[in-house]
């Protein structure tokens, strides 16, 4: 197995881009990850490309992907696993190069999630992820999958909807100084908890808001790495774990089982744990999912989290900062870029030139969380090559 | 003559005490249902056939009868059949219909309310007396929904129910008069009845129940525009099975703009048996009860046939949440909970219903009460929404 380096990273604002579509944001985003490989990089040295995309837009995903940013001598998958798209998309061009079987990767996500009515979207994306029969009539629009859970977690954990607002509060915070970042301001614990309930314990502020972009990384073989730059960032594990689908068949809704599993793949692949984690991009499409999270990927005990936000663990300048680019919350979520761009995120905190950076940071993760919570997909990026 | 050995009246909770009404997920089959379903868990295998008798079928065709088999948990080879008719179509199937029948009598407008009686050969007696057919159409609806009102009360009362039982030649005054409102049936009874709740098929039970409960033995009429039916009811030991939550007016909700749900045909069939009837699939090989039914047991992987088991009906919620945002087609705010059945650990999830929304929470014990969850492409979707025990939750 060969060692895989990220040698090039590079996004689009996230927003809701209604003046620019899925054939706009691919080449844009493209175009960055190429424009910011250091010794320079010539597209035509791709073998081979991913592109995630939860959704269709304009035509089918691949060729979408291909045919807008000209790569049309190269061959292109394209990659759907629920909101862990992202992450998957990465490990599955990891394992191309990682194999010998190509060299030079190319590796997309986006999602044009502003391109419905945010009414039909509702019953438009439902209907393609419950159950025909059982759950889709019954109104589980999406904060509802994530709220069962939360909901159940506060009962369990002692954890309060001000822990919950800490967790907005953090990533709004974080997001402040990131220009690609949506939701680009500070909000204060008592606005969240006065937000407009969307599904409780969710209320408005509580949610990542709907977005639009693209994200695209380049990853080279080992002996390749050094040729694009001086600074790579390798790619030390990768992991998926999946769950049951239905909520009626999850045991326990205080934690995500996909995410234990994903996460110990790809410890065990990096040959790492929680500990030598230095800062953490988590899945927070809603605020008490980056708590269960914490749990679920060993940075706090179980039951753990609100202890940790009270202590400020979590924040930039804490023992382990999880979400320095604003996360889903606030810098936004198009779901097939978003865990791109999360990795475009550790790759700027481990080459030292985030806009939080987290001091010294050499290992970082990214991770999703989706399906709805029944896949999970984990990467861990290190500036140490072992 | 037929020997009541049952009686069970329904209500909704909706409306006020003069004048129930159904619920947005309710409707003439779900409160058909609840009034039969509360005969069969009281004498369990006694029923072999099933008569219902309303005029507010939800729609002509569609299934109605394998709605109602699964609804009320009896095998889909039961003899059903539906009559379209009011009390004296009720009085009529009751007194003249043979042991092991359950006729159930369901009624929407104007007021909601449901009954069902078993036959048996223990009981009361009923014994048919007479009919009279008559036409005399004041208030005619047509297939597609639409009302007609020739709105002249006393036209009804002199033409209409006073020449039907004329007609009948009644030698005594009856002690119920099923069909009319309070106060037309007040001066034609013996004695002082409980007033109906409702005035179709329904009142016919609910007529017989409180005639049953005051220990009145006579003559029972059924009136419906210019047709009457008369039965002799005798006293004897019949158990009488009332469902009436205290009335609520509706809770402040707004209604999301329209939306067509799509619904899938073949999913619907599929799970019919399983949903439908609340049945788990339980795994041959090791017990294992799955719902919905799977090919591959979640337990011990055996993918050996796994014969459907009904589940118990009572449940606590191991988890709820409340939907505040407006969503296309439904009325919010909502309440979806996840529900432990019994002790089967089986969970389903479910809409809340008979309540306040935003007020579920976490360990309510309630009931599973089939209700219409949606309407998708004109479709009636059923299934199971969970009913909180009155008083569990403010």
């Amino acid at each position: 197995m060969r060692r895989v380096a990220i040698v090039g990273a590079g996004m689009t604002p996230f927003a809701e881009h209604f003046h620019l579509g899925i054939k706009d944001l691919l080449p844009m985003a493209v175009s960055e990850a190429v424009a910011h490989v250091d010794k320079g990089f010539d597209r035509k040295d791709i073998q081979a490309a991913w592109f995630g995309e939860l959704v269709s837009t304009d035509g089918f995903a691949a060729g979408v992907m291909a045919d807008s940013c000209g790569l049309l001598d190269i061959p292109v998958t394209r990659i759907e696993n629920a909101c862990a798209t992202g992450n998957d998309t990465l490990r599955n061009a990891f394992y191309a190069v990682s194999s010998g079987h190509v060299d030079v990767a190319l590796v997309v996500g986006g999602d044009k999630v502003r391109e419905t009515s945010s009414r039909a979207t509702f019953w438009e994306w439902m209907s393609m992820t419950r159950d025909q029969a059982w759950d889709y009539p019954l109104g589980l629009v999406a904060p509802a999958n994530f709220a069962l859970h939360a909901q159940r977690y506060l009962h369990e954990s002692g954890a309060t909807r001000e822990h919950m607002a800490m967790v907005a509060v953090k990533n709004h915070k974080n997001a402040v100084p990131n220009p690609k970042a949506q939701l680009r301001f500070e909000i204060s614990i008592e606005k969240v908890l006065a937000a407009p309930p969307v599904v409780t314990p969710f209320g408005l502020l509580d949610c990542t808001p709907q977005s639009d972009g693209a994200a695209a990384l380049i990853i080279v073989a080992e002996h390749l790495a050094e040729k694009y730059t001086d600074k790579p960032i390798w790619v030390r594990g990768v992991g998926l774990g999946v769950d049951r689908v239905m909520h009626q068949h999850k045991q326990d809704m205080t934690t995500f089982p996909a995410t234990v599993r994903a996460a110990k793949a790809a410890y065990a692949m990096a040959g790492v744990g929680p500990g030598d984690i230095d800062v953490a991009e988590v899945h927070d499409c809603f605020t008490a999912v980056e708590m269960i999270s914490y749990e679920d990927l060993g940075f706090v005990d179980r039951f753990g989290a609100a202890k940790a936000l009270e202590a400020g663990e979590t924040s930039i300048g804490g023992r382990i900062p999880v979400n320095p680019s604003g996360g889903l919350k606030a810098k936004g979520h198009p779901p097939g870029a978003t865990g791109i761009a999360q990795c475009v995120e550790i790759v700027e905190q481990l080459r030292g030139v985030a806009s939080n950076q987290v001091d010294g940071a050499r290992t970082g993760m990214a991770h999703n969380i989706g399906g709805p919570t029944a896949v999970s997909a984990v990467t861990i990026l290190s500036t140490d090559v072992s | 003559m037929a020997h009541l050995q049952v009686l069970a009246t329904h209500q909704p909770c909706w409306g006020s005490d003069a004048r129930r009404v159904v619920g947005y997920d309710e409707d003439a089959l779900t409160l058909a249902v609840a009034a039969g379903r509360a005969v069969v868990e009281h004498a369990p295998d006694a029923v072999t056939s099933v008569v219902l008798v309303t005029r507010d079928l939800p729609g002509l065709e569609g299934g109605t009868e394998a709605i109602l088999l699964a609804g009320l948990g009896l095998p889909s080879s039961t003899r059903c059949s539906v009559v379209l008719g009011g009390a004296p179509a009720a009085l009529d199937a009751i007194s003249t219909g043979a042991p092991g029948t359950l006729v159930i009598t369901a009624d929407v407008e104007p007021a909601a309310g449901a009954g069902a009686a078993l036959l048996g050969t223990s009981g009361a007696e009923l014994g048919a007396v007479g009919r009279s057919e008559g036409s005399l159409p004041l208030k005619v609806r047509n297939t597609s929904g639409g009302t007609f009102d020739y709105d002249d009360p006393r036209l009804q009362r002199v033409r209409g129910t006073n020449a039907a039982l004329d007609r009948l030649a009644l030698d005594d005054k009856p002690i119920a008069v099923a069909g009319l409102g309070a106060k037309d049936a007040a001066s034609l009874v013996q004695g002082s009845p409980a007033a109906l709740p409702t005035t179709g098929a329904s009142s016919v039970v609910f007529a017989l129940a409180d005639a049953l409960e005051r220990s009145a033995a006579g003559l029972v009429t059924a009136v419906e525009q210019a047709t009457a039916c008369v039965a002799r009811l005798a006293s004897g030991s019949t158990a009488v099975l009332r469902s009436a939550r205290a009335a609520r007016p509706f809770p402040k909700t707004q209604l999301g703009a329209d939306a067509s749900i799509a619904i899938s045909l073949p999913a619907y069939e599929r799970a019919f048996d399983s949903k439908l009837g609340l049945q788990a699939g339980q795994c041959a090989t090791c017990g294992t009860l799955a719902l919905p039914p799977r090919h591959r047991c979640i337990e011990c992987g055996s993918e050996d046939p796994h014969p459907l088991t009904p589940l118990p009906r009572d449940g606590v919620v191991y988890t709820a949440v409340s939907v505040h945002v407006p969503v296309p087609g439904l009325r919010t705010p909502y309440d979806l909970a996840i529900v432990e059945l019994g002790d089967t650990g089986v969970r389903l999830l479910t809409p809340v219903t008979g309540g306040e929304p935003a007020t579920t929470a976490i360990g309510d014990a309630g009931t599973l009460v089939l209700r219409r969850l949606a309407v998708r492409h004109g479709i009636p979707d059923y299934g199971y929404a969970f009913e909180p025990t009155e008083g569990a939750t403010p």
